[in-house]
């Protein structure tokens, strides 16, 4: 199938480098301390965040650092066809496993110790690059909690097919059975702190697609200082600053 | 949720009682519901409604399937509800269950009446396509993204509509197939009929707090609450459905009351309903 056609527009009418439009929005769970809505395209995603609170289970409180916890749901109705079971598979636990270790990587857990930090990420809609916009969102979502970080966590993937490197794969593009490299980094700090791949990539092409996913990550980056500074003014604004 | 302290609930208690409620409502007054339709491209009808701080998505799917034997010419509903552990920490993993399947049951009863689907709010047999062979399943599923009370009657909302979004594809059925195998069916991508949902009920919960009873209890209200009656009416006043939680007995006089006060509620909620409802719509073609 061809997923790149001969004028170099991919199925959904991008180019190769051009990623699909970003949305996002802070603050969407009331209730939560912290929460943010992502989309990535299609891909619809949202992140809660509790925390810091009290310890529930008090085996597993660190007197040194807080505890990160994190669990991925996908909605019944996220994927074309509808998903019998929400959580608990292997690949949502493998997934809330990647997410709770990225951003426990940024997350200044020493400055609260014997306390808990729950992100709940929940999908709305599926189409490619789950995992991206879950941690994309979960970094909204942290910032809007006011938890202090080392600096926001930003992913982005990528993938090699007929013979392009493609930015932002989406669902079609993803199960094609081509490589899918999902890249996460810290940008200020310039340090990679999620690599995932599968498939099987030539090692020069992986550099450039490896290269391709961490130009996404930045794009992403600075999309989402602009969120949170437009959302900064705002709490300024109503505060009478 | 941190409890609440004595002083805290004392002036709930008392406010409900005076007829003023801590956000400033009457006892019988709905907080602003907030619709809007087709957030699921994939789904074939969806909606989200807003209930204050209460947030919740529906969406149907509808899917080609085999009728129930026993009833050869209706077709199937079945409705889930996930409760999000963004709504709440407690919800993580299993345990969310319980809720998920209190609130599903509540719902099917509701909305589905009895086995054979008499008294339904949605008319199953307007889901056969051929009798004993092919008809449409509906799933309906529910996800509850934020709680602050009063879930039950936003799900419901949020099902009706869904449902009032929802478009099942026209089919054609092969006219030449054998009686016994299975018919061809052609599902058209183009045509589409819009659901009926004149029929469908909404629920009214009416929470009994001291003396008195109120409507749309937020989380703070419902913790002092003794008992709690759900009443599904639909648009002819008509009861559909009806479930009282809670510990405390009530007097049956008082649940007639109840009942009574519900019907009165439930023709502005119905009202303000279908004109969100309607204004959604109008918005998303808009914007399409």
């Amino acid at each position: 199938m061809e997923f790149v056609n001969p004028e170099g527009l991919r199925l959904d009418g991008r180019r190769p480098m051009e990623m699909r439009q970003l949305r996002a929005e802070i603050g969407v769970v009331s209730k939560a301390d912290g929460s943010a809505v992502f989309e990535m395209g299609n891909t619809k995603v949202i992140a809660a965040v509790y925390g810091p609170r009290e310890v529930q289970n008090r085996s597993q409180q660190s007197n040194d650092e807080a505890l990160v916890r994190c669990e991925y749901s996908m909605a019944n109705f996220s994927t074309g066809d509808r998903m019998r079971k929400p959580k608990g598979d292997r690949r949502s636990t493998e997934i809330s496993m990647v997410i709770r270790q990225t951003m426990e990587a940024c997350i200044l857990t020493h400055l609260m110790p014997r306390s808990q930090i729950d992100i709940f990420v929940q999908v709305l809609q599926a189409d490619g690059g789950t995992r991206s916009a879950c941690i994309n969102a979960a970094t909204l979502a942290l910032a809007d909690a006011g938890i202090p970080m080392t600096d926001i966590v930003t992913s982005c993937s990528a993938g090699f097919l007929n013979g392009t490197p493609l930015l932002d794969l989406n669902y079609v593009e993803d199960s094609a059975g081509g490589p899918d490299v999902t890249v996460g980094i810290l940008p200020k700090l310039d340090k990679v702190t999620l690599l995932q791949m599968d498939s099987k990539l030539q090692m020069e092409t992986f550099e450039t697609v490896m290269q391709l996913a961490t130009e996404g990550c930045k794009a992403v980056a600075s999309y989402i200082r602009e969120v949170l500074l437009e959302n900064t003014k705002q709490l300024e604004s109503r505060r009478g600053v | 949720m941190v409890g609440l302290s004595l002083g805290e609930q004392t002036f709930i208690k008392g406010g409900i009682d005076q007829d003023l409620r801590t956000d400033g409502r009457k006892r019988l007054t709905y907080r602003p519901i907030f619709v809007e339709t087709g957030i699921i491209p994939q789904a074939s009808g969806s909606a989200r409604v807003k209930l204050g701080a209460t947030d919740v998505i529906a969406s149907v799917k509808a899917e080609l399937g085999k009728p129930n034997p026993s009833y050869p010419d209706k077709g199937k509903v079945s409705i889930h509800v996930d409760c999000s552990p963004t709504a709440e920490p407690s919800f993580e993993g299993r345990g969310g269950e319980e809720l998920s399947t209190e609130l599903s049951s509540a719902l099917e009863r509701c909305l589905l009446g009895g086995k054979s689907g008499a008294g339904a709010g949605i008319d199953l047999s307007s889901l056969c396509i051929v009798r004993g062979k092919v008809c449409w399943d509906l799933y309906i599923d529910g996800l509850v993204v934020s709680s602050d009370g009063n879930v039950l009657d936003a799900l419901a909302d949020a099902i009706k509509a869904a449902l009032s979004n929802t478009a099942i594809p026209k089919v054609q059925v092969s006219a030449n197939a054998p009686s016994d195998e299975h018919p061809e069916v052609d599902v058209s991508d183009e045509e589409f009929l819009q659901f009926d949902t004149s029929g469908v009920p909404v629920i009214v919960t009416l929470t009994k707090v001291g003396r008195h009873y109120i409507v749309d209890a937020t989380t703070e209200e419902e913790s002092q609450m003794s008992s709690a009656v759900s009443v599904s009416i639909n648009r002819q006043g008509r009861i559909c459905g009806l479930t009282k939680r809670g510990g405390a007995g009530l007097n049956p006089t008082v649940i007639l009351d109840m009942v009574s006060a519900a019907k009165h509620v439930s023709e502005q909620l119905m009202n303000k309903l279908d004109s969100e409802i309607a204004a959604a719509e109008a918005c998303d073609e808009m914007e399409s």
